[in-house]
């Protein structure tokens, strides 16, 4: 029990007092999940939006396809990316293996089909005459697309932090993928995998509770968006 | 003044196997004010999509002026749709104050916003909500938001404005406030208006000239009390039943559904219920009086409104008022079917 109560002790301290190993793996975790759900939002969005406007063959197919992907294990993720860019793979002559470009990867795979299908439902819940009524006032057909998504931006942002509260959180891919090489990749969930089994319970905790202080903004600001979702 | 802003030649829809548009030859004046007028489902709504390049046609052509403009593109019809708008019967305003919902037209045409504050301002004045424009558009009522959506038409100064059954939707007050504001539309702006409307009288007070569909196509003359619905059997006996699902008493051998009109001379007016031998008879309240020379032009709602014509004579002598309730009776053969 001792150990419990003296690893909290000691992760206030390290949170009070600053310390530049704990911030500079929170500071890498943010850079790399929102790297990668900036660069998921501007694919997920578009197509997501493309899905519930477009009529195409295949439109049923595709929309079931993302909704499977939404359980896409993250360890999945990892093995998949893993052949594909460690030094033997067909990309491996790039080099990303264990480099936070990997973890982005992983993360922005993750992360685009959780998009897709929110935007997609959201835009769906938008009403049919924002499109009529913008081409009736004279919009161009990029014009009223536009106006569709400014209708539904609470929806389609609240999607957005929904992806990012799912990346920030992940361990597989992350692990797998950037090899929690200290400096250089390792990130809040990894670290808290790591520290915990070598028995450092304060470091591990300090992570903890700095990553539970940021699931939980992300999910204050869902909440926020999502009430203001008309 | 009289040259044509919009021609319609040969104009088809089909949905669902079904013609619900036949137009021969239809043409549309600058600067007047046109009402289509018709029972629901004639046709109305789908002739103003098409004119607005809303939808397409099966068959025909439309000429907006002298260019065609039929099935194109909605990219090549840009110029010509930033010339047309409308208003749609159940209109939709964008999340956003009052103000962004009407300067929206202006700021996809980039108009510079020194411009469009003051022709926001002057929109906003004619349908009288001057001091609405910072409002949050969900905060608006009914009829206030249906002057908001009239505001943001006006705005793009349009050469032609429809408008989609513009009082369907809101109360007696705002229909009064609409119709000054369709009379005003005319008097100061000159923009050509086409409207649709099921109230006959509404048309002709308002309008120029009146079009009236009936089934998708264009007819010389409404009668009055026009009613769609289906003529049913119940026990060996046929009925003709409202979209209101009120029954009157007919004479006819088919069943399905049907166009019927009751001539408001053959309804007799009593405040008693009386025996005879008209197989119709039901309690109504008056809801409007027009007086008309020697006649008086009655609205009675008995669950839905019938026109009701009676002389100024038994006007008088039966001491009638508004909120007055009085039994309709007509015999079934006073059900006139098409």
């Amino acid at each position: 029990m001792g150990f419990i109560i003296e690893g909290i002790r000691k992760a206030f301290q390290l949170i009070f007092t600053l310390d530049s190993e704990i911030f500079s793996i929170v500071l890498l975790s943010l850079r790399v999940s929102l790297t990668a759900i900036i660069l998921a939002s501007l694919l997920g969005v578009y197509l997501g939006f493309l899905m519930a406007i477009k009529d195409y063959w295949g439109k049923r197919f595709s929309v079931s396809l993302v909704n499977t992907l939404l359980a896409l294990p993250t360890v999945v993720i990892g093995l998949i990316v893993y052949s594909l860019i460690s030094r033997r793979g067909p990309l491996g002559v790039f080099g990303l293996l264990y480099t936070p470009s990997a973890m982005i990867i992983g993360q922005f795979i993750l992360a685009v089909p959780i998009i897709i299908a929110l935007t997609h439902s959201a835009v769906q819940g938008i009403d049919k005459r924002v499109r009529n009524t913008a081409l009736t006032l004279g919009a161009t057909e990029a014009q009223s697309a536009w106006m569709v998504i400014k209708e539904a931006r609470y929806a389609v942002l609240a999607a957005v932090i929904t992806g990012f509260g799912r990346v920030i959180a992940e361990v597989g891919a992350a692990m797998m993928l950037g090899g929690n090489i200290k400096t250089s990749t390792r990130v809040m969930t990894t670290a808290i995998a790591l520290e915990t089994t070598k028995g450092e319970f304060g470091f591990a905790i300090a992570l903890g509770i700095i990553l539970l202080f940021v699931a939980f903004s992300i999910n204050i600001l869902l909440h926020y968006f999502q009430s203001k979702r008309v | 003044m009289d040259k044509l802003i919009f021609k319609v030649r040969n104009l088809k829809k089909v949905y669902n196997n079904k013609i619900v548009l036949d137009v021969d030859n239809l043409n549309f004046q600058e600067g007047k004010i046109y009402a289509i007028v018709g029972p629901n489902g004639s046709g109305k709504t789908t002739l103003l999509n098409i004119l607005n390049l809303l939808e397409k046609p099966d068959e025909g052509q439309i000429f907006f002026y002298d260019q065609e403009i039929t099935n194109k593109s909605n990219s090549d019809t840009l110029e010509i749709r930033r010339k047309i708008t409308l208003v749609n019967q159940d209109p939709f305003l964008f999340h956003s104050t009052v103000y962004d919902n009407i300067a929206y037209g202006l700021k996809i045409r980039s108009i510079p916003s020194k411009v469009q504050k003051s022709r926001i301002r002057s929109a906003l004045n004619i349908v009288g909500l001057s001091g609405f424009k910072d409002r949050k558009a969900n905060q608006l009522s009914g009829g206030e938001a249906q002057r908001v959506v009239i505001a943001r038409a006006l705005v793009i100064e349009p050469e032609v404005l429809f408008l989609d059954e513009p009082t369907t939707n809101v109360d007696q007050k705002h229909i009064d406030v609409v119709e000054r504001i369709i009379k005003k539309i005319k008097k100061e702006i000159k923009t050509t208006v086409i409207f649709t409307t099921h109230d006959l009288s509404q048309a002709y007070r308002l309008a120029d000239e009146v079009i009236s569909l009936l089934d998708g196509k264009i007819i010389k003359q409404v009668p009055e009390n026009l009613l769609r619905g289906e003529i049913v059997e119940e026990g060996g006996l046929k009925r003709f039943k409202t979209m209101a699902n009120i029954k009157f008493a007919i004479v006819s051998e088919k069943v399905g559904p049907v166009y019927i009109s009751i001539d408001p001379r053959d309804i007799i007016l009593s405040y008693e219920q009386f025996q005879s031998s008209a197989r119709n008879s039901f309690l109504g309240k008056i809801t409007k009086i027009i007086e008309q020379n020697h006649l008086v032009k009655l609205e009675i709602d008995i669950g839905i409104p019938l026109v009701v014509i009676i002389t100024r004579e038994s006007f008088f002598k039966m001491n009638l008022n508004l909120g007055s309730k009085v039994y309709l009776t007509f015999k079934a053969s006073a059900v006139k079917l098409y």
